[in-house]
């Protein structure tokens, strides 16, 4: 018994001191304020989760509160997992941070609801100049721009050299690469088990959505809650000839299909499969995890009928509109996005930078990796897409594409099927 | 009465134990495994428990990046507080709700069940919106208490079903003593309910020690972020994982909870005597 009491005292002193304790509040929740001295402090939530990128972007911090002793800029570092549902609860709160780092197909809904500042009259001259327009296209909703694009990725072709060399394969080296060409050297490595493509497709329809454009499969027309569906030859493109290249060819890895990029890397790593496609990022980590001595590249940016095109779905940088500090936030927004910052971002990220000047700046960082020329060339062909505009986009990709998507892969419906389980999947949605 | 069991059934036995605990031990093994090797290794085709090279470095990485020790203190903190409180608050409850007739008591069992429909998702932003209104919103105790009312209900359930299975008798034999009500609770039922307490316990600081959400939506501020929001930020944008410092990270988190279990697991066991020879 007297242990009992024992535990029982040391329980009560034990809340008591941890509900004192647990009172304390962090800095982070009552958006800017402005000190004695007549200082703001701007709240920058940032998602950044490479060591190198968040050291990047805390330099680049460190460097605007140095100039600008009247505007200082906190970073509340978050991480990507759950952020939506944090930020839903932010804006609903008031509690939101002024400037919010996301990504362009996220941030729609958050527009729509009308949480986002209209940046169009912040931005500097300079910089809209130096972001292609179909870039801003991503980042503009009704008119307004709703965000700074930051960085990119794109889907690349990366390839086991020395097997493509044994399959008398000659390499691409054009400025492009057509599907066809994709298709014959698939076929020409595929060999006694081993597989000309391992394709990391446990989630397609990012993918789908994004090299559809290279045929002009653009899925959807018009804003927000008006948009309608059109799946049609140029939006099947990209699906059936993975399809075709699997059950027809046979050069596609079947078991790649259900997994992620990322666990397609040690087939690649391991010779098993000749050439893998996987989001442009994967470029640093190759460099860094493949064994020594395999002979890798990055092959053209792949080109469909309407060209090399695909999505762009950049990160982006957005501002409360219930900040007191709007303009404030646009300036550091205007000096964190300048091409020599945004170079040190993108590089340290291994993604692409969304302005040519950063892009020039990063091919001289990364001048002894040749696969970023590559990487950096797919830039160019970085549309904003359809889907972005769309206001139940995610709700559909979710609940109907990507179950469409995989039977197809599977083999488990046909194309007709995997059309009318697209369209009719969005009609169930929007109505 | 003495059955002799046939010697297949011993068998049966051990193997399905022993199949049971490899299927419980075997993830862990993997992620202590993965703990040691290398990002090449890791992203590699061999299939290896042991590591080829032993690489100590993600246990560094884990430690220096994310914050990782001051968001074990906050878990530490949270949890224990959480159990704590659950504990003191479900004893009393439980007992009256297995103790007292009438109305108010299927009432109260109707609450509890209806209670733990309702997803933490519908209302969370309710749930903020008090909080904030409170000044608790970015708090620590503002957490606790939310953990405390969500876990309460189910250890409740769980903890009146441990009073309902002592003998009135007891009591009764004790109020023929002359025992108040509250040296019966103190000397007779408290002991008993042992084991039930400690399982409380336990199930009560471990869904705070391993709950994600509404810390991750609650809690705004990093320095007081707890540890599962600090280890789900090795999982970056594009899907990318550092699976080394992840699984370092996994494995140092598992510690406080081994301790306090290996504590409180000997409590279960006294405990459980103690009914036995009292019964």
């Amino acid at each position: 018994m007297k242990k009992i009491r024992g535990i029982g005292v040391v329980a009560f002193a034990g809340v008591a001191a941890l509900a004192l304790s647990g009172c304390q509040q962090g800095s982070a929740s009552n958006g800017s304020d402005g000190d004695e001295g007549g200082a703001v402090t701007l709240q920058f939530q940032s998602l950044s989760d490479q060591p190198a990128t968040q050291d990047a972007v805390k330099s680049i911090v460190d460097e605007w509160n140095g100039e600008n002793e009247d505007v200082q800029v906190e970073i509340v570092q978050a991480g990507w997992d759950g952020t939506f549902d944090k930020l839903i609860t932010q804006f609903t709160g008031g509690t939101a941070p002024d400037i919010i780092h996301y990504e362009a197909s996220s941030i729609v809904s958050f527009a729509s609801d009308g949480y986002l500042a209209d940046l169009t009259d912040h931005i500097d001259d300079d910089l809209k100049a130096d972001i292609s327009e179909g870039i801003w296209d991503s980042v503009t909703q009704d008119g307004e721009i709703i965000a700074y694009p930051s960085t990119l990725q794109s889907y690349m072709v990366f390839a086991n050299a020395d097997l493509l060399e044994a399959a008398g394969v000659e390499m691409p080296s054009g400025d492009t690469m057509t599907w066809e060409e994709l298709r014959e050297i698939a076929q020409a490595t595929t060999t006694g088990g081993n597989y000309g493509l391992g394709w990391g497709l446990g989630s397609p329809t990012a993918t789908m959505m994004s090299l559809s454009l290279g045929f002009d499969g653009g899925y959807f027309e018009g804003e927000g809650t008006d948009a309608s569906i059109e799946v049609g030859d140029a939006e099947l493109a990209v699906p059936e000839l993975i399809h075709e290249m699997t059950y027809t060819d046979e050069s596609v890895e079947p078991t790649s299909l259900t997994q992620s990029g990322s666990e397609v890397l040690a087939s690649f790593y391991g010779g098993k499969v000749a050439m893998t496609v996987q989001g442009s990022f994967q470029a640093t980590n190759i460099a860094n995890d493949a064994p020594e001595g395999l002979n890798w590249v990055a092959l053209p940016p792949l080109e469909g009928s309407a060209g090399a095109i695909q999505a762009a779905n950049p990160q982006t940088y957005s501002v409360n509109i219930d900040s007191e500090y709007v303009e404030e936030s646009a300036e550091f927004l205007n000096f964190f996005t300048s091409g020599e910052n945004l170079a040190q971002i993108a590089y340290a990220d291994a993604l692409i930078p969304s302005s040519d000047s950063a892009r020039a700046e990063v091919e001289t960082l990364a001048a002894d990796n040749p696969a970023w020329t590559q990487v950096l060339a797919s830039g160019d062909g970085l549309e904003g897409p359809p889907f972005l505009k769309v206001e139940k986009y995610t709700e559909w990709k979710d609940t109907i594409a990507t179950p469409a998507f995989q039977q197809y892969l599977a083999d488990q419906i046909t194309r007709e099927e995997l059309a009318t389980q697209l369209t009719d999947g969005w009609t169930d949605i929007a109505d | 009465m003495n059955f002799k069991r046939p010697w297949y059934a011993t068998v049966l036995m051990y193997t399905a134990l022993t199949a049971f605990l490899l299927f419980l031990g075997f993830p862990l093994l993997w992620l202590l495994s993965a703990s040691f090797k290398s990002s090449a290794e890791l992203n590699s085709l061999a299939v290896n428990l042991l590591p080829a090279v032993w690489d100590f470095s993600n246990y560094g990485s884990a430690l220096e990046r994310q914050n990782l020790l001051p968001a074990a203190g906050n878990s530490l903190m949270v949890s224990l507080a959480t159990m704590i409180i659950t504990v003191l608050l479900s004893m009393p409850m439980a007992y009256a709700l297995a103790r007292l007739k009438g109305r108010l008591r299927a009432a109260g069992t109707i609450w509890i069940l209806t209670s733990q429909v309702f997803p933490s998702i519908l209302i969370i932003i309710p749930l903020f919106l008090v909080l904030r209104s409170i000044g608790l919103n970015d708090t620590l105790l503002g957490l606790i208490l939310v953990y405390v009312t969500f876990t309460l209900p189910f250890t409740l359930w769980m903890l009146q079903g441990y009073v309902a299975a002592i003998p009135v008798e007891l009591e009764e034999a004790g109020e023929m003593d002359g025992a108040s009500r509250i040296t019966i609770l103190r000397t007779i039922i408290l002991p008993l309910l042992a084991p039930g307490l400690v399982a409380t316990a336990m199930f009560t600081f471990v869904s705070a020690w391993n709950e994600f959400f509404l810390a991750l939506v609650l809690l705004q501020s990093p320095e007081l972020y707890t540890l599962p929001i600090a280890l789900r930020s090795f999982l970056g944008a594009e899907g990318q994982t550092q699976l080394g410092p992840l699984a370092a990270g996994a494995i140092l988190a598992t510690i406080p909870s081994l301790i306090i279990f290996t504590i409180l697991q000997k409590k279960l066991t006294g405990g459980m005597l103690a009914g036995a020879v009292k019964g």
